[in-house]
């Protein structure tokens, strides 16, 4: 008996750069204003990238006997499992750049992880959820998780 | 990376994890400095002992293709070498042993299991 099993880790640390940057006219606009708002400012920021970086930065997927589950950010949180018995189907989809969620984003019927745009595993739940999630290769994703379930 | 284990094989188990990334290397799936996922998370997903892919990592740390950081896994050596780049030896070898089974009246399935039972 064979089992197969797809690991796989993708990352976008241009988008948290980007991203980074975008916070440096905020900081300067701060900056004309009293100390106090500037330090909240800043601080916020900081806060705002360092959430980012270890949430957001990159997601972490394992599709096997298991069923699927998520690592996201630095850290491998927040993390999310789906058992083979709770996946309905499982395809390859094309996720165009403006429907990048780049990080974790949740809906009461869909759940997005994102980091770039381009072929995605999605996941279809029995209960009717759908889950897209970036990764590097998934189509040898999709079928290990068809040759285990 | 695409990994799979045959749990009826007489090779070890680890032997095979360990296996699976050597070949994950050499076709470019996995790239110097590129982390593995941890232990627990591999072994669910392959259905074998979360120390079988430790013992595992453990072997490939020893042949230095792996190297463990604190806090940060296994990842693929900075000097890891998959052994020879250049696979044309072997794809002779096999080029003649097939030619070899022909002759004998076996086609190339027999081959393979040929190999799997002397390996």
């Amino acid at each position: 008996m064979t089992t197969t099993a797809y690991t796989g880790r993708a990352t976008n640390w241009t988008m948290v750069a980007v991203s980074g940057l975008l916070l440096v006219p905020l900081i300067g606009l701060a900056s004309s204003d009293v100390d106090r708002a500037f330090v909240l400012v800043v601080g916020l920021a900081l806060l705002g990238v360092l959430a980012e970086v270890v949430t957001a930065s990159d997601v972490r997927v394992a599709c096997g006997t298991q069923g699927v589950s998520v690592h996201w950010g630095a850290l491998g949180w927040p993390r999310a499992s789906y058992p083979l018995d709770q996946i309905e189907d499982v395809s390859v989809v094309h996720v165009p750049w403006w429907a990048v969620s780049f990080g974790f984003w949740w809906t009461p019927w869909r759940t997005v992880c994102t980091v770039r745009s381009g072929p995605a595993l999605r996941l279809r739940l029995r209960n009717g959820r759908r889950v897209t999630i970036t990764v590097p290769d998934p189509a040898a994703a999709a079928t290990a998780l068809r040759s285990v379930s | 990376m695409f990994w799979a284990i045959d749990h009826t094989s007489p090779q070890r188990l680890q032997d095979q994890v360990a296996a699976s990334v050597v070949r994950g290397l050499r076709t470019g799936e996995l790239s110097v400095g590129e982390q593995l996922p941890p232990a627990a998370e591999l072994a669910g997903a392959l259905s074998v002992d979360r120390n079988t892919v430790l013992a595992a990592y453990r072997q490939l740390r020893d042949a230095g293709i792996l190297e463990f950081r604190r806090g940060r896994g296994a990842r693929i050596a900075t000097d890891a070498e998959a052994g020879p780049g250049d696979l044309t030896p072997v794809r002779d070898a096999v080029r003649a042993t097939v030619d070899l089974a022909r002759r004998y009246g076996l086609d190339p399935s027999d081959v393979i299991t040929l190999v799997k039972e002397l390996s």
